[in-house]
């Protein structure tokens, strides 16, 4: 009895050592970074005065009242952007995906192609693909849909691949024992059992683009971006908090539109 | 009607799933296969309608070679096979009809069955067909929202819309409780006798064999060791369908 009670004692000062020794290398890393990068630590203590700068700055004052009519303007442009390139990119994400998907490609090579492509799309950072666009298709809208509409392409395959796989072999054969074709399986089986998935990963792509367009913007000189980036370097700052207040309540409502949307869809 | 010979198939190209596995299928006649899990029933099943493709062997259906049609004939071939699954495999967010009518989508073009255009013909049989499980009155119900025995009777119904030959059904009351059982197995009788449908059945359960089967197949390590009437099957045969190989026997000897 008595050594079954040491078992367990031992057992947790084993976990409290194990523990205490994550925790103490999380200490020297975080020393030996400090040190890497010179970064003085007490620094940290002056926080609250750059705080109160930012509040005294940015916080929109009767001035900036009058950008009003031009932010939600731009607003509306960059929102519409990130919306055409969502839903451009889930089309053909779709499709890629049905072929790509394990337990529907055609040929296992073009499955290993597309989960390379949707690789190679999805880890180019989206400042990145903007810059690079910038070059062929220069300021313009075109350029922030085409930098979110890759990015997404990416993003949106290889969800749509794992959501097809997670939907297995069995349904899919189940048609196929009646006689169907293959685009009749997708349309009357695949399509109908995952649809809701798919406006989830969807609704969560347009949220995540709103946010996304606001920064390719600031490159391209496009939309919301574009006129935060000219308030903030001609010094109207009252303009530009106002600006960033305006998308942070445009992702709000996105993200409360879509909760709605998919709540009504389950 | 149908008649298999010397099937034989291996899932990893070295242990045999399926050893030389021959037997035929009458027509209005329910033929069940019994025998232990893992002892390859389910791949016999599926080999019929060549969902697992199978090594070697012949499947005369109807006096051809399922297993030499091309991809256009054996969609033709599949459309006179029904088949029903231990998990239903309906769509589930679809209505009762919309599954019972999938059952024509072999007969239909691409397109058609792309945008459910459906005839009248095929809208009245698919209607008369719910009527006939018992389930007219659910024809608009999502199928998630059905009971197990309600998911099978939709695909019995998905079955027959095919206007099968015959009907594969793989473990159909595994997942079912007693009272559905005997509703799903009394169709399924019923359909050989008034029907002339041939039933194929994959079973567990022998007693449900003895009630509802004509001929019995059992299956043991891939390999067939009953195949006769139901009323020959004694104790002794039963006991021989479900005995472990003597490497096993041993094992579970030593276990209790």
């Amino acid at each position: 009895m008595n050594s079954d009670v040491q078992q367990v004692t031992n057992f947790f000062n084993t976990k409290r050592l194990r523990l205490s020794i994550i925790l103490v290398i999380f200490g020297l890393a975080y020393i030996g970074a400090s040190i890497g990068l010179g970064f003085q630590t007490q620094s940290l203590l002056n926080v609250q005065a750059g705080i109160a700068w930012l509040i005294h700055n940015f916080i929109p004052n009767e001035a900036s009242q009058g950008y009003w009519n031009e932010i939600i303007q731009q607003l509306f442009r960059t929102f519409i952007v990130a919306v055409a390139s969502t839903t451009c990119a889930a089309v053909v994400s779709l499709f890629l995906a049905i072929i790509g998907a394990q337990t529907l490609t055609p040929a296992i090579t073009v499955s290993w192609v597309i989960r390379c492509l949707s690789s190679l799309l999805r880890n180019i950072p989206i400042v990145a693909w903007a810059m690079i666009l910038l070059f062929s298709f220069k300021q313009n809208d075109l350029t922030g849909f085409l930098a979110l509409f890759f990015m997404t392409l990416g993003f949106l395959t290889r969800a749509f691949m794992e959501t097809i796989e997670d939907f297995g072999t069995e349904k899919i054969q189940a048609l196929q024992a009646t006689g169907a074709t293959y685009l009749q399986v997708i349309f009357q089986g695949l399509l109908p059992e995952i649809a809701v998935a798919l406006m989830t990963w969807i609704l969560y792509m347009i949220e995540n683009n709103v946010r996304d367009a606001t920064l390719v913007g600031l490159l391209t000189g496009t939309g919301i971006g574009f006129i935060f980036n000219l308030y903030f370097k001609s010094l109207r700052y009252g303009a530009a908090g106002l600006v960033v207040l305006s998308v942070i309540i445009l992702v709000v409502a996105v993200e409360l539109i879509s909760n709605l949307i998919g709540r009504l869809l389950s | 009607m149908l008649t298999v010979k010397h099937l034989a198939k291996s899932y990893d190209g070295e242990k045999k799933s399926l050893t030389d596995v021959s037997f035929s299928v009458q027509p209005g006649e329910v033929t069940v296969i019994i025998g232990p899990s893992g002892a390859g029933k389910t791949t016999i099943l599926r080999s019929i309608n060549q969902l697992i493709r199978d090594d070697d062997g012949e499947i005369l259906f109807d006096n051809t070679d399922i297993r030499q049609l091309n991809r256009a004939q054996l969609r033709q071939a599949r459309c006179r096979i029904g088949m029903i699954f231990q998990n239903y495999n309906l769509i589930e967010p679809l209505t009762a009809i919309e599954n019972v009518l999938h059952g024509c989508l072999g007969t239909k073009s691409n397109l058609a069955g792309i945008f459910s255009i459906y005839r009248n013909r095929e809208k009245e049989e698919a209607l008369k067909l719910l009527e006939k499980v018992g389930l007219a009155e659910f024809a608009y119900q999502q199928c998630r929202n059905l009971s197990g025995g309600q998911k099978q009777r939709v695909g019995i119904a998905r079955a027959l819309m095919q206007q099968p030959k015959i009907i594969l059904c793989d473990e159909p009351i595994a997942s079912l409780d007693p009272k559905s059982t005997i509703t799903v197995m009394d169709i399924l009788r019923d359909l050989a006798t008034n029907d002339g449908i041939s039933v194929l059945i994959n079973l567990h359960q022998v007693d449900i064999a003895r009630s509802y089967a004509d001929h019995v197949i059992g299956i043991n390590n891939g390999q067939v060791v009953f195949d006769d009437r139901i009323q020959a099957l004694s104790d002794t045969a039963i006991a021989s369908i479900y005995q472990k190989d003597a490497n096993s026997e041993g094992s579970v000897v030593h276990e209790f």
